[in-house]
């Protein structure tokens, strides 16, 4: 099942670029309704703000790191269920496998393509429509 | 040009320490000027003093310091203490001198200010490059798309003129719409986006740029790291020598060769996380 067009997705990193570039290859995929944080903190902010269904993050970032940002998603309870999806130059295996116990959604490690981030949201939705 | 002047100026430094210490004949009564000038930092200082002074003046008694001795306890055994530190000191700057690595130190350090400088300004000319780029395919994206739709459009209809769907008046309209589109819109949509396709070439001029100060650097870094590296290796117990530093933040992987603990690419991340069942 493809994610919903309508899905609201809140893109963190603290490279304004990067996160354009995030931006674009969602609108590419069909999703338009973005949003941005440039760190963990602001990040975790928006969150509790409402109104996100998938996050997706970098890890190496100042004031609060995605690592972080993903365990107090995880940790809190109007949050938890949100997809979370790393998008990070950190390729060290204890970095994924550290990812993946904090219970991220996947892991992509940059440089990346468009290719990547489309199967992988894919993966992620299929997921969430079993679930 | 400061180098020399930075290491003249130590020496002096050191020698007046040196004779300071020497000359000072201990009288118990009166209170050393070091002494006086101290804070708040004077206990936790005066007790680190103490208890290294206490080995050294055990030392010293032991070798036969006999008017240190006799001059009372508090002042000679902080003496001893400045003894031994600023020798340790001249000893370290001679050595350093002898082996060539202040110069080496004094140099890379010097020029850590201009590598800074340097690094800021291929962060700045690459961000730079990165908005103009961006900005170029915001352009050039409804350019292609509206170039794609309006020809989507022409097709179709051209389909229905072929099927006689349509009347002799939509037929003209349908040719004078064509004609519009490939003399006037094409023409002006493709070199538009060849303007941005431009500017996405010319926004690869900051690798010339940051190519050449990056070198400049990198030779720096050799330099700096060499001159360490030997004095390190005089200094660190071989021991400590292995202990690698264990973080998660480590940003991206410049050299991946002989590195088992990272991946290379998406289908390395994939493969580990399948092998750990998530």
């Amino acid at each position: 099942m493809a994610g919903d067009p309508k899905t609201r997705f809140l893109v963190v990193d603290d490279f304004s670029t990067m996160r354009r570039i995030v931006r674009n290859l969602l609108k590419e995929l069909g999703f338009t309704n973005v949003d941005e944080a440039e760190d963990g903190a602001i990040a975790l902010q928006k969150l509790q703000g409402g109104g996100f269904e998938f996050v997706v993050t970098d890890w190496n970032m100042p004031n609060m790191d995605g690592l972080t940002l993903l365990q107090t998603i995880r940790a809190t309870p109007t949050l938890k269920h949100l997809p979370v999806l790393m998008i990070t130059a950190e390729a060290k295996k204890e970095n994924i496998i550290a990812a993946a116990q904090a219970g991220a959604s996947g892991y992509i490690v940059k440089p990346f393509t468009a290719g990547t981030l489309s199967e992988k949201l894919n993966k992620i939705f299929e997921k969430l429509g079993q679930a | 040009m400061s180098a020399t002047n930075d290491s003249s100026e130590l020496e002096a430094l050191f020698d007046s320490i040196a004779s300071d210490y020497q000359v000072v004949p201990a009288p118990a009564p009166v209170v050393p000027p070091v002494v006086v000038d101290t804070d708040g930092d004077s206990d936790g200082l005066q007790a680190l003093f103490d208890s290294v002074a206490a080995e050294t003046a055990a030392q010293t008694v032991a070798a036969g310091g006999a008017e240190i001795a006799a001059a009372g306890d508090e002042w000679p055994k902080q003496e001893a203490v400045f003894n031994k530190i600023g020798h340790m000191a001249r000893v370290l700057h001679d050595t350093l001198g002898q082996l060539g690595y202040d110069k080496l130190i004094e140099k890379a350090v010097s020029s850590l200010p201009d590598a800074k400088d340097r690094l800021a300004y291929v962060a700045n000319l690459t961000e730079q490059a990165a908005c103009r780029v961006l900005n170029a395919t915001d352009i050039a994206n409804p350019l292609v798309e509206d170039m794609s739709s309006r020809s989507k459009a022409l097709g179709s209809d051209w389909d229905k003129a072929f099927a006689n769907q349509l009347s002799t008046e939509q037929f003209r309209q349908l040719a004078v719409d064509t004609r519009v589109f490939l003399n006037q819109q094409l023409p002006e949509k493709t070199q538009a986006t060849h303007a941005q396709l431009t500017e996405i070439m010319m926004a690869q001029d900051f690798q010339d740029l940051t190519g050449q100060v990056i070198k400049k650097i990198v030779v720096l870094a050799q330099e700096l790291e060499s001159s360490l590296m030997s004095l390190l290796l005089e200094v660190v117990p071989e021991t400590k020598r292995t202990e690698e530093l264990n973080s998660l933040m480590n940003g991206p992987v410049v050299n991946a060769e002989g590195r088992a603990d990272v991946v290379v690419n998406q289908e390395q991340v994939d493969d580990l996380l399948d092998s750990l069942g998530f």
